[in-house]
This record gives structure tokens, sequence and C-alpha cells, in this order.
């Protein structure tokens, strides 16, 4: 650039002095050339003085040119950090305001505010209508069940559960079926110590809560006079583990206890059946199973209990989830004699339906000149979640209510020879402690259940119990057949919530 | 009934031994970074928190109750169902992402 800057200078400075050679000669001729070679040298030298003014004007502008282009170099330069540097800012700031607006970050500084370990409030409740034909009942009533759970460390759990019920015909009852804790010791093994729900099958544990079950009343073997104590006091050692594909697990659990416990025949203190029968000279020793509340000193040795279940199908298949479980519940009862149970369940489900089912049998021995008690109790039954199917001939409009129906089916039934009459409850209820099947120590029953779901934990459950004819055998206070309600009709209707 | 007692301990100590061995079927994706393992563990949460928990009652959305509370929870049904710990914890952080 400087080069042919300074070409074009030269090249106008040689046309500039061709021009002055010319005018020169015209001059020189024009004055009749007195001094010709005086003039012209000074014409020249002038032409030079000239031309080295304009190289140095040139230089001039040349250095003024480089100091304005590193001038602008500098400038860019400077603009460049400035951007630069700006762009880390606005980065800076935008990370910094989404980072403390996010729900993670929210959440933490909720936890330090409010320490880490706390406890929560879950459990649920239910108000119930009870209408029973035989005994001519229509009334209400209430439970309430709120577990506590009270995280202590990472690895340590407290557990209580109050259960509190207005049952039909009585005063507020309250018991404490659960606190317990729970402790990992590691991915594969969990300590339980207290009073926990018996692991025996899945009812107890998994299977009672009120929107849990997908029935008002629990199945006959659960029921009033269960043939598995509901409750146990010791402790437990429990885990699973993936054996296949994922959902492919299986898990155990091995517990001690203090054991069962029987009530004593109490004939007499309770509203007899119809026809009244005699009692006896002398009660039988430990008739009937002690319901929720099996805490007491038991000076016997401790019962043990064992639990294994397997889930065999892989989760992403299309086969569905099946459980399959095994149970063993054994422990003196009294000195010497044991009661031994065993038992063997399954759950399926698959889409909308769901199926499960339980068999127990339970030995025990008993004291010289009595009979053994021999027991059987299962029951087995299956629900369908009407969501999804469009049925013809109805308004669209309806089937948004018809796609929260649930209609469930269940047949359960007991062989319970050494029922007696003061632990016959008359009057059904709900949860464990109720159905007019228990007439009938030999109890058969059909239950037609229509659920209505508000919510994956709120429902309206209708439930309407059959007692099959199928009564017979005996009250132990008695040792003779007595008749029961072999033909009974109850309807039961409950709104329970879980939270 | 010492016998049934015997079994019932070697049942246990079998399903002891299994569990140690059997939890080396899931093995941990060590060359993810921990983004790409949450992100694993809530796909595989996302598709076991259905199965796991309608296996005995409705499946509740991630929305009902708060992390901390799901952190209890989630230790409340690993004793109840037994679940084993990699599922539980996926499960757990598919409940708490998925508010």
């Amino acid at each position: 650039m400087r080069g042919l800057a300074r070409c074009a200078v030269l090249v106008a400075a040689v046309i500039a002095f061709a021009a002055v050679a010319a005018m020169a000669d015209d001059m020189s001729v024009a004055s009749g050339a007195s001094d010709p070679g005086g003039t012209q040298e000074q014409q020249i030298r002038e032409i030079r003085q000239e031309l080295e003014f304009l190289e140095r004007r040139v230089d001039q502008l040349e250095n003024e040119n480089g100091r304005l282009k590193k001038a602008n170099a500098e400038l860019q330069k400077n603009t460049q950090n400035l951007q630069k540097s700006t762009t880390q800012q606005i980065s800076a700031l935008q990370s910094q305001a989404s980072e403390s607006s996010s729900p993670q970050n929210f959440f933490d500084a909720m936890n330090r505010f409010l320490g880490r370990y706390r406890f929560t409030l879950v459990g649920g409740a239910a108000g119930s209508y009870i209408y029973d034909r035989n005994s001519n009942t229509n009334t209400f009533a209430l439970d309430m069940e709120p577990i506590i759970l009270w995280q202590l460390s990472d690895n340590l759990l407290f557990e209580g559960t109050v259960e509190a019920n207005l049952p039909a015909g009585g005063s507020a009852d309250f018991q404490l079926p659960v606190a317990d804790f729970q402790y990992f010791l590691n991915d594969y093994a969990e300590l339980v110590m207290g009073i926990f729900d018996q692991p025996f099958g899945d009812w107890y544990e998994d299977q009672s809560p009120f929107w849990v079950n997908r029935f008002v009343t629990a199945p006959l073997p659960f029921n009033v006079n269960p043939l598995i104590p509901p409750t146990e006091i010791g402790v437990q050692l429990r885990g699973g583990f993936q054996w296949g594909e994922m959902g492919q697990v299986a898990d155990y659990t091995v517990w001690s206890g203090n054991g069962p416990g029987y009530s004593n025949s109490t004939c007499g203190a309770n509203t007899p059946p119809s026809p009244l029968p005699t009692c006896p000279s002398t009660a039988f020793v430990g008739d009937t199973l002690v319901g929720v509340n099996n805490i007491k000193l038991n000076t016997h040795t401790p019962s043990f209990g064992g639990r294994f279940r397997i889930y065999p199908l892989p989760a992403d298949s299309d086969w569905g989830r099946l459980e399959l479980g095994v149970s063993t519940y054994d422990g003196k009862w009294e000195n010497g004699l044991w009661l031994t149970s065993w038992g063997v369940d399954f759950n399926y489900f698959r889409d909308n339906l769901q199926m499960r089912g339980e068999w127990i049998e339970s030995y025990r021995q008993m004291p010289a000149g009595l009979g053994s008690d021999n027991r059987q109790g299962w029951y087995v039954q299956a629900g369908y979640f009407l969501t999804g199917l469009k049925a013809p001939l109805i308004p669209s409009a309806a089937n948004q209510y018809i796609d929260r129906l649930e209609p469930l089916i269940r047949y359960s039934g007991i062989n319970q020879r050494a029922a007696v009459l003061g632990n016959i409850i008359t009057t059904p209820e709900i949860g464990f402690t109720g159905s007019p099947a228990l007439y009938a120590p030999h109890a058969r029953e059909v239950a037609l259940g229509l659920d209505y779901w508000f919510a994956p934990s709120v429902v309206w459950q209708n439930e309407l119990d059959l007692e099959l004819p199928r009564a017979g055998g005996f009250y132990s206070d008695t040792g003779a057949p007595v008749g029961a309600y072999p033909n009974d009709r109850a309807f039961v209707s409950q709104f329970a919530v879980g939270f | 009934m010492k016998r049934k007692i015997k079994i019932g301990i070697a049942a246990a100590v079998a399903a002891a031994a299994l569990a140690a061995f059997g939890g080396g079927t899931v093995r941990a994706a060590n060359d993810l970074t921990p983004a790409q393992q949450k992100r694993q563990m809530f796909r595989r949460g996302a598709e076991l928190w259905p199965i796991y928990c309608n296996t005995c009652h409705n499946a509740r959305p991630g929305g009902e109750f708060s992390p901390t509370e799901w952190n209890m929870i989630l230790m409340h049904m690993r004793t109840q169902a037994n679940l084993p710990p990699q599922d539980a914890n996926a499960i757990l952080e598919y409940l708490k992402a998925s508010r």
C-alpha cells in the first residue's frame, strides 16, 4: 500500500516535471534565452525541493496512518475483551438466577431450615354404613388409622400406628397395632424391632389398610376370629433382592415374637344366638385367638415365623405381575402346646385385572382330653377396573364415571371348630373385626363389591355379603352343633381415604 | 418342631446368601456421569413405579408428597414390600423428580 502511494507520488512528480520542462522551453524561446542555463537549474532545484517536501509529507501521512491502525487494533482488542467479560457476567448471572429458583435449591434451602430428619403423617380414615338383615343392624361407624413415620437417620425409621374407631353399638376403641424401629443393616437386610403386623401372608402387612383393601370387610380367615395373630411383638430380619431381569425379585422375612395368645371361653358374656346353647360346666382353655393387640406377657417359648416371596415375571414383559409366597408361623400357646401353621398366597395383576388369594392351615395341640384344633381358612378375590371400557349405548359423558368403577368378587371360607360364643361378634364391622359370616363356625361367604375411585387413595366402596347355606359344626362352648345364620345378608358402604 | 425351626433357619440363611450373590446381577453404571446416572434412575423408576406400587395398592403420583416425605415413605415401603434397594432408589428418584 505504502509502495503504491510512493509510486503514485513519483509518477505525479515526473508528469509535473515534464510539464514544467515544457513550460520552461516555451518561456526560454519567448524570452530570447538571455540566461537559459541558470533559469533551468533554478527551476529544477525548486522542483526537487517540491519533490522532497512531498516525500516528507507522504512519510508523515504514512506514519500517521500507522498510528491510527495501531490505535484501531487496540480498540478492537479492548472491545473484544469487554464483550467476553460481559458474556461471562451474563452467563454467571443467568446460572445464579436459575439455580436459586430451581425446585431442588428450594428443597435444599427448606431442608436446611427445617432440619433433615423429620416425621410425616400418613395412614387412612373411613366412615361406613352397615346394614345386616339378621341382627337388624342399621348404623354408621367410623375408623381412623394414622401412621407416624419418623426418620431418625439415613438407616433408621420409626413407625407408629394408632387405630381409633367408633364401632357400631360400642364406645370409642383404641389400639396400637404397630410401633417399631426399622433399621437397614445393608442393602439386603433390615432389622425390625417392636410391635408389627404379622408378616404371615399378604393380608396383615399389605392389604389391611382401608383404602388398600378393595373390600370393606376382611376375608374370613383374617376377620373376627383370625387363624394367625394379626400382630406380634418381637424382632424381624427381612430384605429383598433382584435375581433376574428387572422386576424379577424375591424377598424373605424371618421373625421371632411373643407367640400366640388365646382367650378363654366366657360363655354367657355375650348375646347368644338362637337357639340358646347350654354353657358347659368347664370352659375350654383358650378357645379363640386373641385379636389385633396380641400384647401380653408370654412366658412360653417365643414364636418363630418365616416368609418367602418371589416375583417370577420380568417387569417389562407383557405377562403382568405375579407374586407367589409361602409362610409359616409356629409358637407355644401354652406350656408344651404348640400352634403350628403354614400358608401359601398369590397375587396377579395385569392391566385392569387384579387377583389374589391365600390358603392357611393351622394345627393347635390341645390339653389332654380335648380334641385337636385343626383350622383352615382361604379366600380368593378378583377385581377389574372399567377404565378405558367404552360401553356401547351409553352417553360419552357417563363414561368418565364408568372409568372410575371397579367391580369385585371374593369367596372366602373358614373351618374353625373352636369358635366360642364369647368371641363371636354379632354385628358386622369394618376392618379386622367383623363379618356376619362369623356366626357360623364353618362359614362360606361370597362378597360382591363395587368401588368408585375418586383418586388413587380416595374410594367409595360398596359391599354385599352373602352367607352361603353351609353353616354347621359346633361352638366349642357346647360341643354341639348350633344352627347359625347361613343365609344372612349384609350390606356395607364405606368412604375411605388414604393420606 | 425343632426340625421345622431348622428348616426355617436354613431357608433364611439361603435367602441371605442368595441376596448377597443375587445383588450382583445389578451393576452400577460407573462409566456414566452423575447426571446420566440420575436420568437412568429416573427412567427405571418411571417404569417400576406403577408395577411395584400397583402390586398392593393404586400407585400414588409424586406430587402428593414432598421429597422429604417421599424419603420416609419409601423407607417405610421398603420394609412393607421388601423392595430391592436399586429399585426402591429408582422409584424414589422418579417420585421426587416428577412432582
